[in-house]
This record gives structure tokens, C-alpha cells and sequence, in this order.
């Protein structure tokens, strides 16, 4: 599999303390992107790992990693060697007698329907939902429209395979409220709720048209924040 | 004369550290304990040092009184009842830590307060609770001026430790010093948590091993630094081996370990024998102070620290060149072969009076004191050449500290993102623990508060006191020196 990096001890890539494995290549083209580098599937600081050498490295941190969580760029554009990594953490937690979680981060682009083995050993997605209205998310990602995000995240809820939703906020560029009301509408519909987080943009690692671009303010991630849990949304802020 | 002068005429000591200076000078003019002559030598060449015990020892060096057993009873020496509300409770602990002796002058361990202070409150408001709890604290830090002192918390979560927590991080003080006994089994990954977060705001509390630091006594505290000791006991002593000096006379691993080591290790464990002997024979204490004729400590419940620091140095001096303890397994396995050689003298030599630890000397990873310079404190890796990984640091840990029974830590400042996610930093607690490490306190990068070795200075403080200005706590002018020495601003950070 191609692999830009792992980062063995990581506290942000899902719940607890987490082996994050960041796969090389991805589909959309983000403008806020904080690791553009990961994008070209053919980067040559990608490096091609084995199954068994990304297990070999997460076995390096047992006892102390809750899980893995798979990254990038986009990782279901490996789902293929995905599958295979997760049987083979699978077979390592029942080897060392440790459980491991098996999680995705993934821009939602590409269906978890058409991947039933895959989905049948992943404990849950955190997806990102960039933006709802699909003129803004074409905008922001270079995609089409996002109808592919909005099937991805009510299967996910569906199956109780959607571990947190994730809104980059970033004020004129992302729809954060209208997000938030769709989710709302969304759980409202389904029946189901999942966390959602609100992710600050910071501009660190990011080209291209927003390279210097400005945090959003304290007041309006306040903001934000107030109307998600207006909406009884389970929120939390990074 | 002229040292005695200089104490009573001194500009920079305060009242009470004139007091202290003086008791240490008038103790020191005997020569009561039989010192053989190869015992002077090694204390004169810092191989063997007694931490300014004082040449005739009066007091045990720490005592854990049962403060549980004492607010069943009352204390009569001090004329106080069982107190019957919460106001009683505090102002009893308050008189009673008053009375309690150590090394310091302070009291070392004030108990497991959560559990003492838990069946006080019902009825009461949070809010009630917690402004009773904050003049509790404030009076602690403006009166035990020494951070040497240890209240403990857990391993259960009761409502009394959260309101604790809530406190501690509130006041932001670094009195007292304060660890949680966690037991994964019992304590819950919430209380666990909330402990954790609160250490990345205030450096407090440090996280402790429970299941593995009741075998050394299945009735311990966590007292001073990080020293485990039977409650209702404590320690008579504390020497300490300074390895550097001793490994520096020679250049030969096969001579320190077969010749020089035991022959230190005899005449510390020796003259430790000695003083024990002087302190439950001649001193007096255990026959006429309150704690003991009340049955607050009970003298078979004591034991006797055989300290010793500086074990990196010492594995270094006669590693290959270049390679290094805490990342090179040549050195790592000098280091443990120097541990097994100690830890089976320590299992071999009987000592007096130590019923309570089988008759034997129990290890202890002493913190150093404020003048060592290029010695590590306890089986610590140097700052500066922690492996890069968090975990390899903790295995290292894990791999050492399963020869010290009375107290042994790691101290790693932790990036700020942790406290966005404690239950990730609770995670590589349990796999340390896990594995064997026995003890853990994280600080927060950009606190203010920070653990020195063990025990807890701001650095606002430090800064005052370099520059000239008097400072409330002793453990400050203890701190600073060694702030600076040991580069501690320097500590890899971890969780970035």
C-alpha cells in the first residue's frame, strides 16, 4: 500500500490514544487541505509498505494505543489493502491479547456500501462533511457535489458504523450552519445520532489560496457551537 | 562556633529555616553512631551521602500517620475529639499536621484525603463543599511551606475527589503535592480522566501504579516525592548510593561489581543499620511521641530506604563509547546488571527493626538533591537522551522499576492537545502500567506549574527567586538550582 506516513502515538485521530496510519493519494483537491502532500498518489516521499509491515508498526505500540485509525489523503482509495490491514490488526489483537479498533477518516467520496468485508472489519468511519450546499463544496473540494457524502453518512448511521462527523469551519468558505441543520434533520429522520466536531482551520501546512488565511475567531466558533447545541447536537470543539 | 553565628546573623534565612539550621547545627556536634573508618571515607567522596539526616537521630525520616484510625479516636495529646461535621474534620486535620515530624519539619504524607474527607459531606452543596475545601488548601500551601507534602486520592472515585480536583486546579498551588492511586480495575476511566486533565492545567495529580505498589504494603501512601510507605508506619532513613562517584574510581564493570559495589552497599546498609538502632534505642520517640503511644504509627510498621541515583551515569561510565542509557541496549543491560547486584544485596542483608519488610532494606529511586550536578536523579534517563518514542521511554521504565519497592517515577511534560483528550493520555498509562512502569506524573507545557523531581514549583516563583527576591516556599530554592542544573526545561515533550 502506498503510505506517507505513521505516526505512532496520536491523541487527534479519533478516541483515545491511537496509531494513525496516513495513506498516500487522494481524490478531491481541497483548498483548505493542511497536507497537500498527500494528495498525488505518485508522490515519490510515498513510500510502499506491506500489510505486514504497517501491522509490524503497530504492533510497536501495544499496550498503549486503543486502535488504529487509517487516514491520508483519501484511504478508500485503498480499500483494497485497507480490508487486508484491518484482518491483519484483527488477527494481531487476538494474538497479543490487546484490542485494537479499527477506524477510517475518510472525505466520503467513495461508497462504504460497495465495500461490505471492509465495513464487516472497520469499527467505525469519522467523516468529514465539508460543506452541504454542492455550489460550495464544489468550490472548496474541486468535486462535483457531495450527494456521495450525505449516502455515505446515512448508510454509516444506518449500520452504526459512523463514529463522529467532522465540519472544518472556516467562515465564507464552508456552510458550517447549514451543515449543522441537515445533520440535525438527517439524525431527526434515521432515528440515530452520532458526535459531531468542530474542527478550528488553522492555516499551518496549507497552499495555495488559503495559505495565510485567518483562524476563525473564538466568538464565532462560539457561534457555531451555540447553534449545534440548539439543535441538540452532541458537539465538541478542536 | 562561627557556623552557629553565621545561622543566627544570617540575612537570607527566614525565622523558622533559622530554627531548622540551628537544630541541624546542635545535632550535629555529636558522634553518636558508630561510623567505621571505610564509611567516613565514602561519605567524604560523595559515594555515600545522608541527605542532611543529622548525626543523631531524634525523629523517624518520614512519618504516615493513620489518619483515618486518628479521626475514629480523636488525639488525646492534642486534646481533640472525632470531629462530627466537615468544619471539625478540617480544623482536626489542620491541628493534627501541625504535630507531625519529618526530615522537613513538615508533615510528608497528609493522607488519603478524599476517603477522610468523603463521609463529611453529605449534605452538603458542591459549593459548600468547595469553599470549606479552598481555605482547607489555601491554609496547607501558606503554612506547610515545603512541597515535600503528599495528600493522596483513590483508587475509588468518590464525590469528595472530584471536588478535590476541581479545587486543586482552581488554586493552582504546589501545596500539597498530590497523586491518585489508580487501579483500572476499580478507578473509572471518567475519575481517571478528570485526574489526568487536571494535571495538564496544575501538574497535579501524578498517576501511581496501585496494583503494583501494594505489594510493597497492601496499606501504602504516597508520601514526599513519590516515596510508598505503610500507612501507619513510614521510614526510618533514607542513604543514598551515589553511583557516578563509585563507578568513576574505576574503569572496570567486573571490579565496581565485584569489589566496590558490595563494599559500599555493606557500609551504607551498615551505617543505615546504625542509625536505625540509635532512632528506636536511644531516641526516645517511639516510647514518648503521641503518634506512637496514641497508636497513630506503629514502630514494626517502619522501614528503611536504600536510596540510590544516578544509575545512567554510572551505566554510561562503563558503556562503549557514545552508547548511551535509555537507548542503547549495551548500556541498558550494564544498568541492569548493576541493578540485579543491588537488588540481591538488598534481599540478603538483614537489618534491624524492619519486621514489616521482612527484615530487609527496601530500594528507593532517590530524586537527587539540589547540588548534584551530571547525576540523574533515581533510575531516571537523562534529559536529553530519552529515546524518541513515548512508549520505548515507558518500556524503559517498566524494565527498571520492577527493582524499586518504595518509590520510583517518570515525569513527562505533555503537549497542550492532551487536554483536549485526556482519555488518550489514560490510554498510554494503562499500557506503561501494564507493563510493569510503577508511577507517572504529566505537566502541561505552558504551565506555570511544573514537577521539579518529584515535588511541585512554579516557575514564576523561580524567576523571583533568581532574581533576588524571597520566596514563600523552601522547596523554591530547592527547585531553582535544580530547575537549571538538569535542564529540565529541556525534558522531551511528548504528545506533539
Amino acid at each position: 500500500m502506498r503510505v506517507r506516513k505513521i505516526i505512532s502515538q496520536s491523541t487527534v485521530d479519533g478516541p483515545g490514544n491511537r496509531t494513525a496510519v496516513f495513506l498516500q493519494g487522494c481524490n478531491i483537491r481541497c483548498a483548505y487541505c493542511h497536507n497537500p502532500e498527500t494528495q498525488a498518489m505518485d508522490d515519490p516521499e510515498a513510500r510502499e509498505m506491506s500489510v505486514q509491515e504497517v501491522t509490524a508498526e503497530v504492533a510497536r505500540s501495544i499496550p498503549f494505543i486503543r486502535g488504529i485509525t487509517v487516514s491520508g489523503g483519501e484511504c478508500m482509495l485503498q480499500a483494497g489493502e485497507m480490508t487486508e490491514l484491518f484482518r491483519a490488526v484483527r488477527q494481531l489483537s487476538i494474538e497479543s491479547g490487546h484490542p485494537l479498533t479499527r477506524l477510517i477518516d475518510s472525505n466520503g467520496t467513495i461508497q462504504f456500501a460497495e465495500h461490505a468485508v471492509l465495513m464487516s472489519l472497520c469499527d467505525g468511519v469519522m467523516l468529514d462533511v465539508k460543506a452541504w450546499d454542492n455550489a460550495v463544496y464544489h468550490r472548496l473540494t474541486g468535486a462535483k457535489d457531495n450527494s456521495a457524502v450525505i449516502q455515505n453518512m446515512e448508510w454509516l448511521l444506518r449500520h452504526d458504523k459512523l463514529t463522529e462527523l467532522r465540519i472544518v469551519c472556516l467562515p465564507g468558505m464552508v456552510d458550517v450552519e447549514t451543515i449543522l441543520e441537515h445533520i440535525a434533520k438527517t439524525f431527526d429522520s434515521i432515528g440515530k445520532i452520532a458526535p459531531v466536531r468542530l474542527l478550528r482551520f488553522r492555516p499551518h501546512g496549507v497552499a495555495g489560496e488559503l495559505k495565510n488565511h485567518p483562524m476563525p475567531t473564538d466568538e464565532q466558533m462560539a457561534r457555531y457551537t451555540a447553534l449545534a447545541q440548539r439543535l441538540r447536537l452532541d458537539v465538541s470543539v478542536r | 562556633m562561627s557556623d552557629i553565628y553565621s545561622i543566627v546573623t544570617s540575612r537570607q534565612l527566614s525565622y523558622e529555616q533559622k530554627v531548622v539550621a540551628l537544630a541541624h547545627a546542635a545535632e550535629d556536634t555529636l558522634s553518636v553512631l558508630n561510623v567505621p573508618e571505610t564509611t567516613r571515607r565514602y561519605f567524604e567522596q560523595g559515594v555515600i551521602c545522608n541527605l542532611n539526616e543529622g548525626n543523631a537521630p531524634y525523629r523517624p525520616r518520614y512519618i504516615m500517620p493513620d489518619y483515618e484510625k486518628a479521626v475514629r479516636q480523636g488525639v488525646k495529646f492534642l486534646q481533640l475529639e472525632p470531629p462530627r461535621d466537615l468544619d471539625e474534620l478540617l480544623t482536626f486535620l489542620q491541628v493534627l499536621y501541625r504535630h507531625v515530624p519529618s526530615i522537613t519539619t513538615y508533615p510528608v504524607f497528609l493522607g488519603d484525603i478524599d476517603r477522610l474527607i468523603e463521609p463529611f459531606i453529605e449534605g452538603l452543596s458542591d459549593d459548600e463543599v468547595k469553599r470549606k475545601l479552598r481555605n482547607f488548601f489555601i491554609y496547607l500551601d501558606r503554612t506547610i511551606t515545603d512541597s515535600f507534602c503528599h495528600a493522596n486520592l483513590g483508587p475509588q472515585a468518590t464525590r469528595a475527589g472530584r471536588l478535590i480536583l476541581d479545587v486543586d486546579r482552581e488554586l493552582e498551588q504546589a501545596v500539597p503535592n498530590l497523586t491518585l492511586k489508580y487501579d483500572p480495575a476499580v478507578t473509572p476511566d471518567e475519575f481517571a480522566e478528570k485526574a489526568i486533565y487536571t494535571s495538564l492545567c496544575v501538574a497535579n495529580p501524578a498517576i501511581c501504579n496501585d496494583v503494583l505498589n501494594s505489594r510493597t504494603n497492601d496499606r501504602y501512601g504516597i508520601s514526599s516525592c513519590y516515596n510508598i510507605l505503610p500507612i501507619a508506619g513510614g521510614s526510618y532513613t533514607l542513604t543514598r548510593l551515589v553511583l557516578p562517584k563509585l563507578a568513576a574510581m574505576t574503569d572496570d564493570l567486573h571490579d565496581f561489581i565485584e569489589r566496590l559495589l558490595p563494599d559500599a552497599m555493606q557500609c551504607m546498609a551498615d551505617y543505615m543499620s546504625e542509625r536505625i538502632r540509635f532512632i528506636v534505642e536511644k531516641s526516645g520517640f517511639f516510647e514518648s511521641h503521641f503518634l506512637a503511644t496514641e497508636g497513630l504509627v506503629e514502630r514494626d510498621r517502619f522501614v528503611a530506604m536504600f536510596g540510590l541515583v544516578g544509575l545512567a551515569e554510572a551505566a554510561n561510565h562503563f558503556a562503549p563509547e557514545g552508547k548511551k542509557y535509555g537507548s542503547d541496549p549495551e548500556a541498558d543491560a550494564i544498568a541492569e546488571q548493576i541493578m540485579q547486584v543491588i537488588y540481591d544485596f538488598s534481599g540478603r542483608y538483614e537489618c534491624p527493626y524492619c519486621e514489616i519488610a521482612g527484615h530487609r532494606l527496601l530500594l528507593h529511586a532517590q530524586v537527587g538533591i539540589d547540588s548534584d550536578h551530571g547525576i540523574t536523579s533515581g533510575i531516571r534517563i537523562p534529559v536529553g537522551d530519552e529515546p524518541e518514542s513515548i512508549y520505548d521511554h515507558l518500556r524503559h521504565s517498566a524494565r527498571f522499576h520492577r527493582f524499586i519497592p518504595t518509590g520510583c517515577s517518570d515525569i513527562l511534560p505533555f503537549d497542550i492537545t492532551g487536554k483536549q483528550n485526556p482519555a488518550a493520555v489514560l490510554d498510554i498509562v494503562k499500557g506503561a502500567f501494564k507493563l510493569g512502569q510503577k508511577y507517572v506524573a504529566f505537566y502541561a507545557s505552558d504551565s506555570d506549574l511544573v514537577r521539579i523531581t518529584g515535588y511541585l514549583v512554579k516557575r514564576s516563583e523561580i524567576e523571583k527567586w533568581n532574581s533576588g527576591q524571597a520566596v514563600l516556599q523552601n522547596t523554591t530554592q530547592l527547585g531553582a538550582p535544580t530547575y537549571a542544573s538538569a535542564h529540565l526545561a529541556n525534558r522531551k515533550l511528548r504528545g506533539v
